[in-house]
């Protein structure tokens, strides 16, 4: 027998200003969405300060959020030091909102932002590598968790150093490196980290026993060496070799979705509820990346791969986080105020601490919002782009709504 | 000297015990694979979870020893779980597999 989750469930004080932070970077990113138009190029300064604002305002803020409660889950060990995150939080809502300014309006400023990103990331790559440490039963999930983060470690030092680079004039080649920290940290770190937690997530909400979990081994592997194969093109200067690179992900990708049918035919929970149809949505909208992806890489334009950027990140990332909202947080409200009165009075199962109507609207919005600007981007329309841009930005309102709502549940 | 406890008495006080994931008792979800009473009351309740990594794995075994301590005469209560045979829905009551939509 192994012992399982024995701190399991951090302090609700220290992980709550992770999602309300998250939710309001996600809002705020949302509503700046429509400054931007269909033909807004990777390179263009101003999209560089919002990916930033949202990647680490919104993305990374939820993730750390969510690894304080799921690190001990999935690794079947208590964290080294949860109080680690007590200095997390404060640091990348800082950082991002200086690096944020370094990019819009002073260069100068953008070491000092990319700096406290850094701080934070650093603190919490401390506190994972030491409780890896403290792991005996070395699943995938494990191995996982240990090769995104040092991709992560990777990504944000070429990150740091291009901060340097258009801050205080330091020799970095930014046209090289820029396309390298966005496979390293959307790729190596995020696409990983979601693979490995959705193994464990999707089962254990999906209640989906006996399924192959050969496809995710192999996926797992090929994206590896996919992201690794990028490193060393970026390093020599390959165009060839980061085609390679490339189609070696989408490859990985496919053997993931692939692991998702599996995961989906065995489930025992048939249930439609808010987090499985943001489950669909979020996968389908990779089904969709893979695709255009694919086409961005033969055809080589800049149009097709932004598309495949835009359904990975706003379609796969944002409906798979915003999903597990209306799990995570309800699970940390019941397990702060209701699980001392179990057995002594009637406490409320989970799915009633979230707002049904509320996060419907949410789902409705955003899901119509990525299609329309997805659409938008493909055939290269301003109108359509900024008007999925506006529905996404009122489902994050709603999202937002959401959240304040199942964090004051029984208060 | 008390009355012998029954396995039926154990296993009325383990329904109480609810997951709040799924909304269902411990005992009609399948998780409990076997109670044991020696001849002076002790209980052992031999259970597994739906998921290796719940994180509801220390309270649920709290809260199943501490309903086992309610019933009239029980001198102490045990709870190993175990993961082999690992849980699945056929293990589950018919009104559980159908409020899931597993039937």
């Amino acid at each position: 027998m192994f012992n399982v989750s024995r701190e399991f469930a951090p302090p609700f004080s220290l992980i709550a200003p992770f999602f309300v932070l998250g939710s309001i970077f996600y809002l705020v990113a949302a509503f700046l969405l429509p400054m931007f138009d269909a033909h807004t190029t990777h390179f263009d300064i101003a999209l560089v300060g919002w990916a930033h604002l949202f990647l680490l305002g919104f993305v990374m803020m939820i993730i750390f959020g969510a690894m304080a409660q799921l690190v001990p889950v999935v690794l079947e060990v208590g964290h080294f030091s949860v109080d680690f995150y007590y200095l997390i939080w404060p640091f990348l809502a800082i950082g991002t909102i200086v690096m944020v300014a370094g990019f819009w309006l002073a260069p100068a400023v953008l070491p000092y932002g990319g700096l406290m990103v850094l701080l934070s990331m650093l603190i919490f790559l401390a506190d994972t590598i030491l409780t890896l440490r403290k792991v005996e039963r070395v699943s995938l999930t494990v191995k996982t968790v240990a090769v995104t983060n040092a991709f992560l470690l990777l990504g944000i030092l070429v990150g740091f150093a291009m901060a340097l680079g258009i801050g205080v004039g330091v020799g970095v080649d930014i046209t090289k490196w820029l396309n390298a920290h966005i496979v390293l940290v959307l790729g190596g770190y995020v696409t990983l980290t979601i693979m490995g937690m959705s193994l464990i997530l999707l089962p254990m909400f999906g209640l989906s026993h006996g399924f192959d979990e050969k496809p995710i081994n192999r996926s797992f592997k090929i994206m590896v060496g996919g992201v690794l194969l990028y490193l060393l093109a970026s390093l020599i200067d390959w165009d060839g070799l980061r085609f390679v690179a490339l189609l070696t992900m989408l490859v990985a990708m496919g053997f993931y979705l692939y692991q998702i049918w599996l995961i989906y035919k065995t489930r025992a929970r048939k249930e439609n509820d808010i987090w499985f149809k943001s489950m669909a949505f979020g996968y389908g909208s990779l089904a969709i990346s893979v695709i255009i992806g694919l086409g961005a890489l033969l055809s080589g334009s800049e149009h097709l791969g932004l598309a495949a950027v835009w359904f990975l990140v706003m379609g796969f990332f944002t409906f798979l986080i915003n999903g597990h909202l209306y799990k995570i947080i309800p699970f940390l409200v019941w397990f702060e105020r209701y699980s001392p009165l179990v057995g002594k009075e009637r406490v409320p199962m989970l799915a009633e601490m979230y707002p049904k109507k509320m996060a419907d609207y949410e789902f409705w919005f955003s899901a119509a919002g990525v299609a329309i600007a997805g659409l938008g981007l493909l055939v290269g329309s301003d109108t359509l782009f900024k008007a999925g841009a506006a529905f996404i930005a009122t489902g994050a309102v709603f999202l937002l709504t959401s959240v304040r709502w199942m964090l004051k549940f029984g208060k | 000297m008390s009355e012998k406890v029954t396995k039926e008495q154990v296993y009325d006080a383990i329904r109480k015990v609810i997951d709040p994931e799924v909304g269902f008792n411990l005992v009609e979800m399948g998780l409990i694979y076997d109670v044991i009473i020696d001849d002076d009351n002790n209980v052992k309740v031999v259970m597994t979870l739906s998921t290796r990594g719940c994180p509801l794995h220390q309270m649920l075994t709290q809260w199943v020893k501490d309903a086992v301590m309610t019933v009239p005469g029980v001198k102490s209560a045990e709870v190993e779980v175990v993961w082999e045979p690992a849980w699945n829905i056929s293990m589950a009551d018919d009104n559980v597999k159908k409020a899931l939509g597993a039937l």
